[in-house]
């Protein structure tokens, strides 16, 4: 690709290029090509394109990961995962989470985001609240820390015997938490194992959402004021409208980020938790690569995972088009 | 608006790739470069002479390239024989590497044909033997040399210590730490409250019930080591049903655990289990935190668990401790092996593969590793014996985990035994959730039966499992 810019001549090359800028390749045109063009074209096809095709190649075949040697075997690794319960259940954990963590994390943080802007008080300008730039640094505080800092201090503050959890609330009275394990019990594992996750990301998406309101004009709010609506008012009918978009696109991460969910959970329970309750479809993958040494079953899991991801995504762009998400258009 | 013109291609973009994702496979041979590539061995360093002091015929100034996993013993006793056998073979150096992935930082070079010389596969991410297998070489060589002293190493090392290595009679892998199975308690606690130490199931339970009388557990259980109750539980039952036991669910057998001997060593377990003698919310707490209510805190009386245990509660023990181990219980007196049977395995499995640049020079490493020098270097620093005897002196470089572990094994004599379905088909994970509910108490002995049975059926049916018949 290089090679193409030693057509130009120095000399000629101003000249040539003011008498027919359509038709010929400046230096100028050819460099911008290859660095902007080019180059991350170059690094997408090798780094993301072609990794996606060799595990979906590598899904049908039963390669064990440690030698060149693989029989292709069509899609009867597809068929086993199918029945493969533990897989099913994982799946079915994820769907649970990505149902789950966006709409919480998304609702508390829009909240918090409007207490901070416009949530203030009711006279004078539009403002949020009172000391809100300090709420806005604290509940960015989770963010920073790395997930499986936050999965590990989480693990602690669970623990049945020694946890903050179960010390508060024996100290409040309620002998039942004497050693009850968070993580370990059926019932509370995917609860509390989300409520971990949402703490660490309102934060973020707060931010976020308060950028967002920003940027639309106060007269707004202040029109919203005058014709007499109420703080729950303006949000439903002025804030979430206008930053529509952002919500969208905080939903898409926030999805595919739940169907992910590796970090959190193999640090909080890396055996998938009780009966399975926590357990997501990356640790499967991961187990089955790695300890198991079926790699082409794995990349058959892979394959799944990137399938659900985009049919997700998809789906939310579409409920938002169904829900009138395109009549904005001016 | 423009914003809204891009979400469209975006989403036609995002079908594209879903697309292109569904329809490559049909052109697959194009793909499979990262599995296609290294072919051809790689070529080996030309051999030098073969003579007692070299015994593989490694060729003069090479190198050696070592990657050893570094977990809880590091890696600095196989750096100690690196320079052993540098100043052996002047001119040869031997470049040793720690990793704590084996698995995911060898994995591309296995395919690729350019593996390391030497290979400790141990830790969380060892990489399956039942993979890589045909690509190992065969180290009886290494254990029919004589070693630096002269005397052939065979006949330097405890009994039973090829079998873990052992895979379809072959000699895939030398462990080098030896590790026996057992149950820790403080023998000062003990000593303290007059107790025994039980020798059968019956007289853990009645020991249980005193525990309870003085507010303490019989046991204790962290969620990832729920397993070890497994262990616990097999190395009872094979004590008492004998090697069919073994021979049974090791190599996967139809109702092997319904076996009378196991079966009684569960329901044993679950009496344990309702009468509360196991400490709850074991499968919230991690294991370290779990053990640390046990050596330290004192909550609990028993624990299962191999020797690393010491080592691994080192800086959580309390002062005055005495941890000893004591062998695992029978059920009943009249059982097929001796109490005093042990399980032990060699641990830290090394490999050489045969593709490696310098086979010779990894087996001449691993031959420098099972010198007494070295050995004894290990158990020292370590405070754990190695495979080779004789290493550790009478008191025990202070500890009394590692004398008693020298103490159970002359003991033991030669009822040593082990198994290795667990780990060899990757089954660890799946079980420890059916223990962890188990022991919590909210399933019984019928279902944890049924369902390790499942987990083992599943892997015999499994056509794509190459299974590695145990004898």
């Amino acid at each position: 690709m290089i090679d193409l810019s030693s057509q130009v001549r120095p000399e000629s090359g101003k000249t040539a290029a003011l008498r027919s800028r359509r038709k010929k390749l400046t230096f100028d045109k050819v460099s911008f090509m290859v660095v902007f063009l080019g180059l991350p074209l170059a690094v997408y096809a090798i780094f993301v394109i072609s990794p996606f095709v060799q595990a979906a190649y590598y899904s049908m075949t039963d390669w064990s990961g440690f030698s060149a040697n693989m029989n292709f075997i069509g899609v009867e690794n597809y068929v086993k995962l199918f029945h493969n319960a533990t897989f099913m259940k994982a799946l079915g954990n994820n769907i649970i989470l990505v149902i789950v963590l966006p709409i919480v994390t998304i609702i508390l943080s829009l909240i918090l985001a409007t207490l901070v802007t416009v949530g203030g008080s009711s006279r004078g300008q539009i403002k949020g609240l009172k000391n809100s730039s300090f709420y806005r640094v604290v509940s960015f505080f989770p963010y920073v820390i790395p997930a499986i800092i936050i999965g590990i201090m989480w693990t602690q503050i669970y623990d049945p015997s020694n946890g903050l959890v179960n010390g508060i609330l024996t100290g409040m009275g309620f002998d039942g938490f004497k050693s009850f394990p968070w993580l370990g019990d059926e019932r509370t594992a995917m609860i509390a194992t989300m409520f971990v996750i949402v703490w660490g990301f309102i934060g973020f998406y707060m931010v976020l959402f308060v950028a967002a309101i920003k940027g639309i004009p106060a007269e707004l709010f202040e029109a919203a004021r005058i014709d007499g609506a109420g703080r729950v008012r303006t949000m439903v009918s002025i804030t979430i409208p206008l930053i529509r978009d952002n919500i969208q696109t905080a939903y898409v991460y926030m999805g595919i980020l739940a169907l992910d969910a590796f970090v959190y959970m193999q640090v909080m329970n890396s055996g998938g938790g009780p009966n399975n309750s926590t357990l997501v479809m990356s640790q499967q993958l991961f187990s089955t690569a790695f300890t198991k040494n079926q790699f082409g079953y794995s990349s058959a899991m892979g394959v799944v995972l990137a399938a659900v991801t985009l049919a997700f995504s998809g789906l939310v762009f579409l409920v938002n088009r169904l829900t009138g998400g395109k009549d904005e258009r001016r | 608006m423009n914003i809204q013109k891009k979400t469209l291609q975006r989403r036609g973009f995002l079908r594209g790739v879903l697309a292109a994702a569904v329809l490559v496979p049909v052109a697959g041979s194009l793909a499979s470069c990262a599995g296609g590539g290294g072919g051809a061995p790689a070529a080996s360093t030309a051999a030098g002479p073969v003579s007692d002091t070299n015994p593989f015929g490694m060729a003069d100034n090479s190198t050696i390239d070592a990657v050893i996993f570094k977990g809880g013993y590091g890696i600095d006793y196989v750096e100690f024989a690196g320079k052993l056998l540098e100043k052996n073979h002047a001119g040869t150096t031997a470049k040793i590497a720690p990793s704590t992935a084996i698995a995911q930082e060898l994995q591309s070079r296995f395919v690729g044909g350019n593996p390391p010389d030497l290979i400790d596969n141990s830790g969380e991410g060892a990489m399956g033997f039942s993979a890589i297998l045909d690509q190992l070489e065969d180290l009886t060589s290494v254990l029919d040399a004589k070693n630096l002293e002269g005397t052939v190493i065979k006949d330097t090392l405890y009994a039973g210590v090829e079998a873990p290595g052992t895979f379809g009679g072959k000699l895939a892998a030398v462990n080098y730490a030896l590790t026996i199975y057992a149950l820790w308690y403080s023998a000062s606690l003990f000593q303290d409250n007059g107790w025994t130490v039980p020798k059968t199931w019956d007289e853990a339970l009645a020991l249980g019930a005193k525990a309870k009388a003085k507010d303490k557990y019989l046991f204790v259980w962290g969620k990832e080591a729920a397993t070890y109750y497994q262990t616990l539980a097999l190395g009872s039952a094979i004590k008492e049903g004998g090697d069919e036991v073994r021979l049974a669910v090791d190599n996967l057998k139809d109702k092997c655990w319904s076996h009378p001997a196991i079966q009684s060593v569960f329901s044993a377990m679950e009496k344990a289990v309702k009468a509360g003698y196991f400490k709850p919310g074991g499968s919230g707490t991690k294991f370290t935190a779990a053990q640390a209510q046990w050596s330290n805190d004192e909550a609990a009386l028993l624990y299962p668990s191999g020797s690393w245990i010491e080592n691994e509660m080192k800086d959580q023990t309390k002062p005055g401790f005495k941890m000893t181990g004591a062998p695992e219980f029978t059920v009943t007196s009249a059982s097929k092996m001796p109490y005093e049977a042990m399980h032990s395995a060699a641990g830290e499995p090394y490999i050489v593969p045969s593709k490696g640049k310098n086979v010779a020079g990894g087996k001449e490493l691993l031959r420098t590793m099972l010198s007494k020098d070295a050995a004894t270097n290990f158990a020292k620093t370590k405070l754990a014996p190695s495979i080779v005897k004789g290493t550790v002196p009478a008191d025990g470089f202070g500890s009394t985990a590692l004398v008693s572990q020298t103490k159970l094994l002359d003991a033991a004599g030669s009822n040593i035994f082990t198994w290795g379905f667990v780990d060899l088909y990757g089954m660890n994970k799946d079980q420890l959730v059916l223990w962890n509910t188990f022991l919590d108490g909210k399933s019984d002995a019928a279902a944890l039966t049924s369902g390790l049975q499942k987990i083992t059926d599943d892997v015999r049916n499994d056509s794509s499992v190459t299974k590695i018949e145990v004898k």
